[in-house]
């Protein structure tokens, strides 16, 4: 029997011939990410026990994505934090404010995170790494093993495959297809249970970009997977090899190898969804949620802050005004993404329409330390869940869509299905 | 091999399928207030649904429940189960739930199908947590599970991943002093 992808890739990292489910090991990881949210109390966890020396510092990536502008004094406080454990810890790569992005994005489009690594992170998030063909796992709090160590014990997950077949509709994007997809778990269609599951997607995904497989790598994750894996086209090889680092082998799947669940999803038909207030599950088809009106409006994420999103984006901001009454806010995922668009005049369009941008990084998707909403207020974003309290008050309405439904959405100051604006 | 109780004898809480971690193991104020100290938590564990839980339980007591207990990758109740000595045993746990307990230096099987059907609030159990035997005395039966993976057990014989690590520390400095 053959081994999936990140059974692979679990196999290499533990010098083993073989890893199966349910096997208990200690991956030896490429690198390892820390971010500034969770530096603190690393620090303060391994100081307690006396521990002043990593690892492996020159494995370390500590990333500035959670809290980029120091919106109080403890924010501040935290900064000072993170920049003396950097020093004191000798990480290998620190990205301090305003210095790389977000951290589930510009390791990938930098040429740091590459097809076939393998990373631990303290974010769940990092199931973005299949967008590229690596896995990088979350441990929480446990991160501080794994600074103090190296690894951590991880047990190997089982795998289940989505082969997608045929061509989304104009106007529908992998943001929408990530939603639907939670809506078939949700409603029973799809029989997958993603509690520590693999997610590898198969079939028509030659022609789907990094940006649209980082959007599809995000979404199962608030199902509970712990990984997402897409095996890397040509042009995905072609994109790491002239960015790469450092040298990199590709892992793909064994054609014998062995899933747990197995169901082909036709994309042919699906509308644009609209993920309702409590969770990407409760998606619906536009149609069902149009109309109504939004105060808030946020363009970025790991799901949606790639250069591609925000250009659909554009598209519909170009030459207009976001409605009065609204606030649309922009994160692009990566500092080399903010200077593109800078460069190309993709700022100028979103600047032009009133949009308020925000350094790269999480923006309001992280406990809203900027940009939140208060009670009774609506919002329409690509965040990567909806769930109550994420953008502030609990009594906020959190409405989720493609890039292309928020920009819409925006211009028109409700909720709007993106074929009825021309671009 | 130490001296850790391994081999718990005790009597059985029974739960059902879908316990939460908040509310259904304890509070959810001291989740978000993160309270982490066990004497605060021990007198709040299942006081919810069962107040007074804590005054009863007795170290060897073993926990047994249905499908999908713990939801939500919490450590505070695990907390107060350790320190209370008690097993926990589950038809389903939730990967980070499950991760929450070991790192927690709770003795756990999961993935047990059927337990619940085997036993009620107050039988006398043995549970064997290195080789998955459950016995239950009170009804004559017996069923074996698996155990808990050995790569685990060192965590959860030193208390959980502070020990752990606090443990492999001292190992380090000895190595190179």
């Amino acid at each position: 029997m053959g081994m999936t992808a990140v059974e692979r890739v679990l196999a290499r990292t533990t010098g083993r011939n073989v890893v199966a489910p349910g096997d208990v090991v200690q991956p030896d990881p490429d690198f390892i990410m820390i971010h500034d949210g969770l530096v603190r109390g690393a620090r303060r966890e391994l100081d307690g026990l006396g521990i002043t020396r990593l690892a492996a510092p020159e494995k370390v990536v500590m990333v500035t994505d959670h809290e980029v502008i120091y919106g109080s004094a403890r924010a501040a406080e935290f900064g000072v934090i993170n920049r003396n454990a950097a020093k004191a810890w000798g990480v290998g790569q620190f990205f301090d404010v305003g210095r790389g992005g977000h951290g589930h994005i510009f390791p990938m489009e930098s040429g740091m995170l590459l097809p076939g690594m393998f990373y631990f992170d303290n974010d769940r998030h990092s199931t973005n790494a299949g967008a590229i063909g690596a896995f990088g796992f979350r441990m929480g709090a446990e991160i501080s093993r794994v600074l103090a160590t190296g690894t951590n014990w991880v047990t190997v997950p089982k795998t289940v495959r989505i082969v997608l077949k045929g061509r989304l509709k104009p106007q529908v994007y992998a943001r929408d297809v990530g939603f639907y997809i939670a809506r078939l778990i949700r409603t029973g269609m799809l029989d997958f249970d993603l509690d520590y599951r693999v997610v590898e997607f198969a079939g028509d995904i030659d022609a789907l970009g990094l940006a649209e497989r980082t959007a599809l790598c995000n979404s199962p994750t608030e199902l509970g997977a712990y990984g997402v894996f897409f095996p890397p086209s040509q042009g995905i090889l072609e994109f790491a090899a002239a960015r790469a680092k450092r040298a990199f082998a590709p892992v793909y799947a064994d054609a014998d190898a062995a899933y747990e669940k197995e169901a082909v999803l036709a994309i042919d038909d699906i509308e644009p969804q609209i993920s309702l207030p409590g969770g990407i599950e409760t998606s619906v088809d536009i149609g069902e949620a149009a109309g109504q009106p939004v105060d808030h409006a946020f363009i970025g994420s790991c799901g949606s802050g790639m250069y591609e999103d925000l250009a659909i984006a554009a598209a519909f901001l170009k030459g207009r005004a976001v409605a009065p009454g609204v606030r649309l806010f922009v994160a692009p995922g990566s500092e080399q993404t903010t200077r593109r668009m800078a460069a190309d005049g993709l700022l100028n369009v979103f600047l032009e329409a009133g949009a308020i941008l925000l350094p790269a990084g999480c923006g309001p998707c992280n406990d809203a330390v900027v940009g939140p909403l208060h009670a009774g207020e609506v919002s329409i974003s690509t965040a990567s869940n909806s769930n109550a309290g994420r953008f502030g008050s609990k009594q906020a309405r959190l409405y989720l869509g493609s890039p292309a439904t928020v920009a819409a959405s925006a211009v028109t100051g409700a909720i709007t299905d993106p074929r009825t604006v021309a671009t | 091999m130490t001296d850790f109780p391994w081999l718990l004898k005790g009597r059985c809480y029974r739960l059902g399928h879908n316990v939460p971690h908040a509310g259904g193991v304890i509070p959810d104020r001291l989740i978000t207030s993160r309270e982490f100290d066990p004497r605060k938590l021990i007198p709040h564990l299942f006081e919810e649904t069962d107040p007074g839980f804590h005054e009863r339980a007795r170290a060897g007591d073993v926990i047994v429940t249905g499908r999908k207990f713990g939801m939500g990758p919490k450590m505070n109740g695990y907390i107060a189960m350790q320190a209370l000595g008690l097993g926990l045993v589950c038809e389903s746990m939730p990967y980070l739930a499950y991760r929450a307990a070991i790192g927690c230096g709770v003795r756990v099987l999961t993935d047990c199908a059927g337990i619940i059907d085997l036993c009620e609030t107050g039988d006398a159990l043995e549970v064997d947590f290195l080789s998955g035997r459950f016995v239950n005395h009170t009804r004559d039966v017996q069923k074996q599970f698996s155990p808990l993976p050995e790569a685990l057990r060192e965590i959860v014989e030193v208390g959980g991943n502070v020990g752990w690590l606090k443990q492999w520390w001292e190992k380090q400095q000895g190595a190179t002093t």
